[in-house]
């Protein structure tokens, strides 16, 4: 298939006209290697759930051929069976289709990176292709972007590797995905991507300096975009992450991109388009939005009505308020569809209901009074009368039973040969997910999560654990699992959150965030860190003497990491020492309790003096090093009164070691003394005789001098 | 009365010493006008009547006996001094003059000189009732040679990063490269509010502010600020998103004074903007459903010049192509006409020559300035220079690319190349100076 024989990194030069010729190709990755939609993508790869009544990938398929890819590869891995039977039925395996469609399947992709790393082995893409996701809805037209694209790469010799595609939308607007939330710092003439950042969380944003060095006196920060997922990439980009083991996702790889931008010569660049309409479904919020979007006409000419997947029985027609309806449709008396409706064919409505932005699949029935707003309804649902379902998603074969209050962000997942069934009266809470899946088949799931072979083991233990619905959570003719509920693991929690996206706080840290406490913090940040600094580095030191002790190591080295470390947390030689006669005197209670007798301590403490006695006359030099040292020992003692007469035993020991001096401890002992305690520490008998004899000592070897 | 005028002339020149060393800065000739005059002649051409100068005792003595200023400039001038050793930042001068100060402020640097249109920085301040409005142009390279530099110097100083949001106008972001070692930090806040923000590092800030009178009451309450650029601006663009703190409020706090006070007109308009804002469905912003400048009440701005001249005349880089510039700006006779010019010599169309100069046979004046009552004498070629009033040039000289200030003499013959020649300067005759020298002969004059 590929004229490209071996790897060539850059410069494989291919004349204008071979790249006019060669087809324009893309790489659709339709699997998400996530578990967004989880339970609902337990029985449905996320490519194929019906938006708007068509299946994701159909929108992606339909929006590559639109913009004039003549050759696609799909690679699945999650259920790969099913997507590779849909799209052998679908209108892209005819033999009409402009869009040659190869299917390429694997268990074992587990990212985007195994993706493409595939495409590299197999050599599939010769020129410039476009990556994008299976459930990525879009209308833009991608050429002027590939274009672009081309037109840098002849320019600048293929540094170029990638153009990322964004649509201008202010953040806040409906369509924006919360976890895409990205800033991107650029050039404004060159289009460059300089910076590329999720801001998820983050309350500052920060830009290094080397970004701003390149030559350019004008930079664009830029919030306002909403991140396609649609990507024009060269050919290097398989390399690359052929090259990259560890890229994963395209995160990784714009990221790993830019940081090592200096050394590969590699630069990433970005298209914004204005007008035309770019999302990935990449969260129930998002399914949300995009499908309100398709029905409201955004994604023209991607319509329900344009039957664009040309499927016999999906035509419908479109009448004013944006209400679609499919063919065989039944609607009781006194029913309203009032705006954005959407309803699939052999769909019977019964009286007095009240629809509005909901999308209605095939083959449901609806009983009287029903309230709709914001629900989708994929096929094969059966609502009773009275019910009332607000901004939830009610998945194939679902039965909501009389009188049943479905909450915002409500969704029911489906299962093939049982369904789950709601009601009657009941109301759900918001965020409740109920599915026939029991939530804890899928925490046992968890060790493999992308792996999709194990359906089947769910299916056994599925059978196992039939037996117990809970009647309070899904009613008593209720058959399902509610999943939030029994969900502690922190993790799922996360996970059911994540179900709907992040919930959309206006404005998260809005003006009440005040200088006042950024100077505050300002503040604090000049003193708080030396103090972490000062506990770290203890530490650190405490852990270097342990190794030293464990391992044999010489003082000398002892001494050179220690130094190091002083660097590392910026520490004064003075607190080195300090810091050191504390956790040299500590060691003992540190190793054996603080329960020790003060025999006991004396007895571990004393051969240890002895051992790192080279460390201590490393940091004890002049005669203030001798006092500092004294007053470190003294501020111990004080803490540890119960041990106070240990300290003439140590300051013996010192002294014998000649880590310390006389003269050092006479003046310490004469004028250290600043209060109360520390006089009282002075009284203390041993250290008066130690001192009396350091003084006859003292005079004697004057004596001797003389 | 919309604005008062107020003119910092007091500052010493102190990157270009060589020059400032015998004349003040603001009475350096340019185009043989003193520099203090542009920015005059810029306020009187858009209708001050009045303007605060505030300056030195030096400087004061000067200006009221320069012709130039006496003749040219209609507005009334007040003149404010301040002492010289006191080393008052423009903030401090601003201050100082509190009391003077009855509405709101536009603050001019006397060393700008500049075509701008000054109505579009005020236009900024009234559109949006800002806090602050100001102007910045473009960077120009300096092309000419610099007297005593060896080649061209790369700029020393520090770039600093203006942020702007996407109509180009609004102030969000202002920081000097030297106080990023972080890098640049933008609080999230900030971006979601202004999600397009656009970083400019080529730019000049012009120092010509717009104020509001709240603002000097403020910087009276707070003493800690001395300077208009270095503390006060960016102080204003990082409060602008921050509402509840102390210092806002004092501002704000005024604000609501001016209103309780209702004494001028000012105050009574702002209480109709209010209303107006509050009905109108006008917005600053597209994107969200909030209120028009999200509901903040400082609000800085910024003019940036895309074309047109702007010069900050305070290194002798600039001072040089100011003076190489200056011509365009008005439409006055090159040669002044009680100048003395010989019918056989060739002045360049680009040239001035000041009043009562003498300009004798067969020499040669091209992209030169030649101050009030020099005498040039036979065969002498000047080119790309600037000599200052009542210079002498001998016979025979050869001077090109030099700067030679006042009452400086320069002997028959000598040959001069890229030098600066200190003021009352006896220069050899035949001498031979290039730009190996030039800083002997400024320290000289200087010692």
């Amino acid at each position: 298939m590929s004229s490209r024989g071996g790897k060539q990194k850059k410069g494989n030069v291919t004349s204008e006209q071979e790249e006019e010729e060669q087809p324009l190709q893309a790489v659709l990755v339709a699997d998400s290697f996530n578990r967004r939609f989880f339970p609902i993508s337990k029985d449905q790869p996320r490519a194929l759930l019906p938006l708007g009544n068509v299946a994701m990938i159909d929108y992606t398929l339909e929006f590559l051929t639109s913009t004039g890819v003549q050759e696609t590869f799909v690679f699945c891995c999650w259920m790969s069976n099913k997507i590779k039977d849909h799209l052998l039925k679908s209108k892209w395996c005819r033999p009409t289709s402009p869009n040659v469609v190869h299917i390429i399947t694997s268990d074992l992709y587990r990212s985007l990176g195994d993706v493409l790393r595939d495409v590299d082995a197999k050599n599939l893409v010769r020129n410039d292709f476009i990556l994008v996701y299976g459930d990525v809805v879009s209308n833009i037209d991608v050429s002027q972007a590939l274009q672009e694209h081309r037109h840098r790469r002849k320019v600048d010799k293929n540094i170029s590797v990638m153009t990322m595609v964004f649509k201008e939308s202010s953040p806040g607007h409906k369509s924006r995905c919360e976890e895409d939330d990205v800033i991107v710092a650029m050039d404004s003439k060159s289009k460059r991507v300089l910076h590329y950042q999720k801001t998820q969380g983050l309350k500052k944003l920060q830009f290094p300096m080397n970004i701003f060095q390149h030559g350019s006196d004008e930079f664009e920060i830029r919030h306002d975009l909403l991140d396609c997922h649609i990507s024009i990439c060269s050919p290097q980009v398989a390399e690359l992450f052929t090259d990259n083991f560890d890229y994963q996702t395209r995160n990784d790889f714009v990221r790993g991109i830019l940081v090592n931008e200096e050394i590969l010569g590699n630069q990433i660049h970005l298209y914004v388009t204005q007008d035309g309409y770019g999302a990935r479904v990449s969260n129930l919020q998002m399914y949300d939005s995009v499908s309100s979007d398709m029905v409201r006409r955004w994604v023209y000419p991607l319509t329900p009505e344009a039957n664009f997947t040309d499927q016999q029985g999906q035509g419908c027609t479109h009448s004013r308020h944006n209400v679609y309806r499919g063919a065989e449709v039944s609607l009781g008396h006194g029913s309203q569809m009032e705006e954005n409706v959407l309803i699939g064919r052999d769909t019977s409505i019964g009286a007095n209901c009240h629809i509005s932005n909901s999308v209605i699949g095939n083959n449901c029935t609806i009983g009287d009074n029903v309230v709709l707003d914001r629900a989708h309804m994929w096929n094969n649902v059966h609502i009773s009368s009275n019910v009332e379902i607000h901004q939830s998603v009610v998945c194939d074969g679902a039965v909501v039973k009389e009188a049943v209050r479905l909450n915002k962000q409500c969704y029911f997942s489906m299962l093939p040969v049982s369904q789950v069934v709601i009601g009657p009266n009941l109301s759900l809470p918001e965020g409740t997910v109920v599915s026939m899946h029991h939530p804890e088949e899928e925490e046992e799931d968890d060790d493999d999560e992308f792996l999709s072979d194990d359906q089947e083991v769910g299916h056994s233990k599925d059978k196992t654990r039939q037996k117990a619905f809970n009647p309070a959570e899904v009613g008593p003719e209720g058959k399902g699992y509610i999943w939030k509920a029994s969900m502690n693991d922190t993790e799922d929690e996360e996970l059911a959150q994540c179900l709907w996206g992040l919930v959309l706080n206006p404005d998260p840290e809005s003006d009440s965030e005040s200088e006042a406490s950024e100077e505050s913090q300002d503040r604090s940040r000049s003193v708080s860190p030396e103090i972490d600094d000062v506990n770290a580095f203890q530490l650190e030191v405490l852990g270097t003497l342990q190794r030293g002790l464990e391992e044999n190591i010489v003082c000398d080295n002892l001494v050179l990491e220690i130094n190091s470390l002083k660097y590392a947390y910026n520490i004064t030689l003075k607190e080195v020492m300090q810091i050191l006669t504390r956790v040299v005197l500590e060691y003992p209670f540190q190793q054996q309790g603080t329960q020790l007798t003060t025999l006991q301590y004396t007895g571990s403490l004393l051969p240890l003096l002895k051992t790192w006695s080279p460390v201590f006359k490393n940091y004890i030099k002049r005669a203030q090093d001798h006092l500092d040292c004294l007053s470190a020992v003294e501020e111990l003692f004080l803490e540890q009164d119960t041990h106070q007469t240990a300290m003439v035993k140590v300051l013996m020991k010192m002294y014998q070691l000649e880590i310390l001096e006389e003269e050092a401890i006479l003046k310490w002992f004469s004028t250290g003394a600043t209060n109360d305690k520390s006089r009282q520490l002075r009284k203390n008998q041993g250290l008066q005789k130690f001192i009396q004899w350091l003084k006859e000592a003292e005079d004697e070897s004057s004596e001797e001098g003389e | 009365m919309e604005l008062q005028a107020v003119l910092m002339a007091a500052g010493g020149g102190s990157r270009m010493m060589d020059l400032t060393y015998n004349t003040p800065k603001p009475l350096l000739p340019v185009g043989n006008k003193p520099l203090i005059w542009y920015p005059l002649n810029l306020l009187e051409r858009v209708g001050f009547e009045e303007v605060i100068v505030i300056t030195t005792k030096e400087v004061q003595k000067m200006i009221s006996t320069d012709p130039k200023v006496k003749l040219d400039v209609k507005m009334k001038l007040d003149l404010v001094c301040i002492q010289e050793d006191a080393d008052m930042g423009t903030a401090d001068a601003l201050r100082h003059i509190q009391q003077k100060v009855k509405t709101d402020v536009l603050v001019v640097s006397c060393d700008l000189i500049t075509d701008a249109a000054l109505h579009e920085v005020v236009d900024l301040f009234r559109a949006h009732n800002a806090t602050l409005s100001m102007l910045m142009s473009k960077a120009h390279e300096f092309t000419e040679t610099v007297p005593g530099q060896k080649g061209k110097k790369k700029t020393g100083e520090q770039r600093d990063f203006v942020g702007v949001d996407g109509t180009g106008k609004r102030l969000l972001f202002m920081a000097n490269e030297a106080d990023l070692d972080e890098g640049v930090v933008i609080r999230k806040s900030i971006m979601r509010k202004h999600p397009r923000m656009h970083i400019k590092t080529g730019l000049v800030d012009a120092h010509l502010y717009c104020l509001k009178k709240s603002v000097v009451d403020f910087l009276a309450d707070n003493k800690s600020i001395s300077s208009i650029r270095g503390e006060l601006v960016p102080y204003l663009v990082r409060k602008q998103f921050s509402k509840s703190t102390n210092s806002p409020k004092v501002i704000d706090e005024t604000h609501q004074n001016l209103k309780k006070n209702d004494s001028n007109i000012s105050s009574r308009d702002e209480e109709l903007l209010h209303l107006t804002q509050e009905r109108s469905c006008w917005n600053d912003h597209r994107g969200d459903m909030s209120d028009a400048y999200h509901g903040g009440r400082l609000r800085c701005y910024v003019h940036i010049m895309d074309e047109g001249i702007c010069y900050r005349v305070n290194t002798l880089a600039a001072y040089i192509e100011a003076n190489r510039l200056a011509p365009k700006l008005f439409d006055e006779p090159a040669v002044h006409p009680s100048a003395v010019v010989s019918e056989r010599c060739l002045i360049g169309a680009d040239s001035i020559i000041g009043a009562s100069c003498q300009i004798s046979d067969k020499t040669s004046i091209k992209r030169s300035t030649i101050g009030v009552s020099t005498t040039v004498r036979e065969k002498v070629k000047v080119t790309n220079s600037i000599i200052m009033h009542g210079v002498t040039i001998e016979e025979g000289c050869n001077i090109q690319g030099s700067v030679i200030c006042s009452n400086a003499v320069i002997g028959r013959g000598a040959d001069i190349k890229y030098c600066l020649v200190g003021s009352a300067q006896r220069i050899e005759p035949d001498g031979e100076h290039t730009t190996a020298s030039p800083h002997l002969m400024s320290k000289a004059c200087s010692a």
